[in-house]
């Protein structure tokens, strides 16, 4: 066989350029990849629901509609995929990769406002580009328990808040009979600016050459 | 014509008769013969040990090879794909206001947009890699068996190493599948047709010995049937009557390595086919305790039947695998609570198989029992170890499940198995919704304690 690359190799070559990874951590991916997925070619929803660890966490969810959203695939389509295959499941990874020491500030500035696009997307679930007050409050009742510590009255309330904050910041001059239509991107990068994000929404993904397994005595 | 065919015909008869003869000897005087008198030539640790050398120049081809070539080794998938953040969910909603606004906040006081941060983090790194869906896809190696079934790296290397890895195969397929199946069969034939025999003897004494040794008998066989190898430690710590032996459970074959060195009762529903024969076969020499497929579901009856058998201190002990499922033996997963609300002594096994030599791991959702046997039958060999761990009993206010999660934690600890939390039955079913509640009560707990403060103050 000598120098001839096996196919895989090959499209994850392409896969390389597209997302930032390193060919290594695509084929730990790719294996984790069918490992979800069963073998294989396509994730659904009902894959990863069925992911236990993803049963703690309170927006299980939203993240996983953004797996199948549309406008996370760096396109311009809305709407959502019924699955998904390997290359969108990469370059939905891709929005937590952290920077390296090579990255430029321009390319920082592209990934930090990747992340921020990931974040809203996932608020904004029917895609016209706004966050309603109804869209808003649905994100805050999930993140907070329906049945526990704080009603659903409390968690109105508290998402009316957030709302109104982000109002008074974005649009000074508004009147008490003004309708506030909902937070835009531009209005939401606003509130998030001073934020660091660069090690909050990142996952630092391990070369292969870790821990090696031990097996029998 | 006939004459030129006849002296090759008799000749061929003569040559089958020989080898049939040679060769039925050979199984009687190595193998079923110290099998019914429970000895061992030492053949088995030979062959192991030879293997195991030859395993090592196998790999160590490979990687030369794969050096000289620079290719890309696909190195065996370690323990984790991500380095994860052990900080709790506090500190990490602390850390990302302060980062975010500038006020100085010494503890999580109302809610900020911000903190949906740390959720999304921890889903997607969730997906990434988590502990369950892991265990139940099969052990990766690090070095080469001879087995392609659990090699990726398999490309034509050498010569040398083809041609071993096909003299393997025809070793495998041709010699050794065969021996074994004939084994199989002759003891699964012989444990059918003696217990049917010693079920016909009144019962007493003699009845329950020789059901005994029977029992023995047939299980050694099959054991050498998958050219098992075990080692068994700790042997002071065997079950007694009455109690109850509980172990990690990785495959079917678990029942006959445990039952080849003492003689349990078993637990289990009724078949059809083949294993009903079987079954109603062994419950005639000794009571073993076999459920119709309704009483199953009644837990009450479960329980009673379980209970009236350890009163009993002439049962045997009652042999049970409390995870449900067969895991792939990296780890010990969740404890049904039924064996242990019984009351009775536990006597705890762990068995761990080494897998250079085969998987035993039956994954059901991937294969089914015969070719899971076949694939078991044509490996090289299955060597395991059993640890007979001290007995354990149920302590003054300590509830099931607590009992069960002791015991559990000593056998992962004595079979060198991760002791997990998670429940075996995640491998068909789905988490229930308890768990995210969890975490919405936490968060929530976070935001409601901090505004009880500043309204007391």
């Amino acid at each position: 066989m000598g120098a001839k690359q096996t196919r895989s190799e090959h499209d994850h070559q392409d896969l390389v350029e597209k997302t930032g990874f390193s060919v290594e951590q695509i084929q730990n991916l790719h294996k984790r990849f069918q490992q979800l997925s069963g073998n294989e070619e396509t994730i659904s929803r009902e894959h990863l629901k069925s992911v236990p660890a993803l049963a703690n966490n309170p927006i299980r969810m939203q993240i996983i509609e953004a797996f199948f959203d549309k406008r996370n695939q760096h396109g311009n389509e809305l709407g959502s995929y019924e699955e998904i295959g390997f290359e969108e499941f990469l370059t939905v990874m891709s929005h937590f990769r952290p920077p390296t020491l090579r990255t430029t500030t321009e390319e920082k500035e592209t990934m930090r406002k990747e992340k921020i696009r990931f974040l809203f997307n996932m608020h904004d679930t029917d895609g016209d580009g706004k966050i309603t007050l109804a869209e808003y409050r649905k994100v805050v009742e999930e993140l907070l328990s329906k049945s526990g510590t704080i009603e659903q009255e409390a968690a109105r309330a508290i998402a009316d808040a957030a709302m109104l904050e982000v109002a008074s910041t974005n649009v000074p001059n508004m009147g008490p009979d003004d309708f506030y239509e909902g937070i835009t991107f531009e209005h939401f990068e606003q509130i998030l600016k001073d934020l660091e994000m660069e090690s909050r929404m990142h996952i630092r993904f391990l070369d292969v050459n870790t821990t090696k397994v031990h097996c029998g005595k | 014509m006939e004459l030129f065919f006849n002296p090759f015909d008799n000749l061929l008869c003569i040559l089958l008769g020989i080898s049939f003869t040679v060769w039925f000897t050979l199984l009687l005087v190595f193998i079923i013969v110290p099998a019914i008198f429970g000895v061992s030539f030492g053949i088995r640790r030979l062959y192991m040990k030879t293997l195991l050398k030859i395993f090592e120049w196998a790999t160590l081809r490979i990687e030369r090879g794969a050096k000289e070539k620079n290719h890309h080794l696909y190195k065996p998938y370690s323990n984790a794909i991500i380095a994860k953040d052990p900080t709790s969910l506090e500190e990490e909603i602390k850390e990302i206001r302060r980062s975010g606004s500038n006020k100085d906040l010494d503890s999580v006081s109302e809610f900020e947009m911000s903190d949906i941060f740390y959720f999304a983090r921890r889903g997607v790194e969730s997906i990434m890699d988590d502990e369950v869906t892991k265990r139940f896809s099969a052990e990766e190696l690090e070095s080469w068996n001879l087995l392609t079934r659990s090699n990726n790296n398999f490309h034509y290397i050498s010569l040398r190493l083809t041609v071993l890895w096909g003299l393997g195969l025809v070793i495998r397929y041709g010699i050794l599948l065969p021996l074994r199946v004939t084994l199989a069969f002759t003891g699964v034939g012989l444990l059918v047709f003696l217990t049917s025999v010693i079920g016909r003897l009144p019962n007493g004494r003699m009845k329950n010995l020789l059901s005994e040794k029977v029992h023995l008998m047939c299980y050694r066989i099959c054991v050498r049937a998958l050219t098992a190898i075990i080692t068994y430690h700790d042997s002071e710590n065997k079950p007694k009557n009455g109690g109850i032996c509980v172990a990690n459970h990785t495959s079917p074959i678990d029942v006959i390595i445990l039952a080849s060195d003492g003689c349990y009762a078993m637990v289990g529903q009724i078949h059809g086919g083949l294993m009903g024969v079987i079954q109603r076969s062994m419950v005639k020499a000794c009571p073993h305790i076999w459920f119709e497929r309704s009483e199953v579901k009644d837990r009450h009856l479960v329980a009673k039947r379980l209970s009236d058998h350890i009163q009993d201190k002439s049962k045997l002990p009652i042999l049970i695998f409390p995870e449900g499922t067969c895991i792939n033996n990296t780890s010990v997963m969740m404890f049904k609570k039924g064996s242990f609300d019984i009351g009775a002594t536990v006597y705890p096994v762990a068995i761990k198989y080494d897998p250079r030599f085969g998987d035993a791991f039956w994954n059901s959702s991937k294969f089914g029992m015969v070719n899971y046997l076949l694939r078991m039958m044509s490996s090289w060999a299955i060597v395991c170890s059993v640890w007979y761990l001290p007995p354990m009993s149920r302590e003054d206010g300590e509830d099931a499940v607590q009992f069960a999660n002791r015991v559990k934690a000593a056998i992962a600890r004595k079979g060198g198995l991760v002791d997990l939390l998670w429940d075996g039955g995640l491998k068909r079913e789905k988490v229930k919704d308890t768990f995210k509640e969890e975490q919405q009560k936490l968060y929530s707990k976070m935001l409601v304690g901090t505004q009880e403060d500043r309204s007391r103050s």
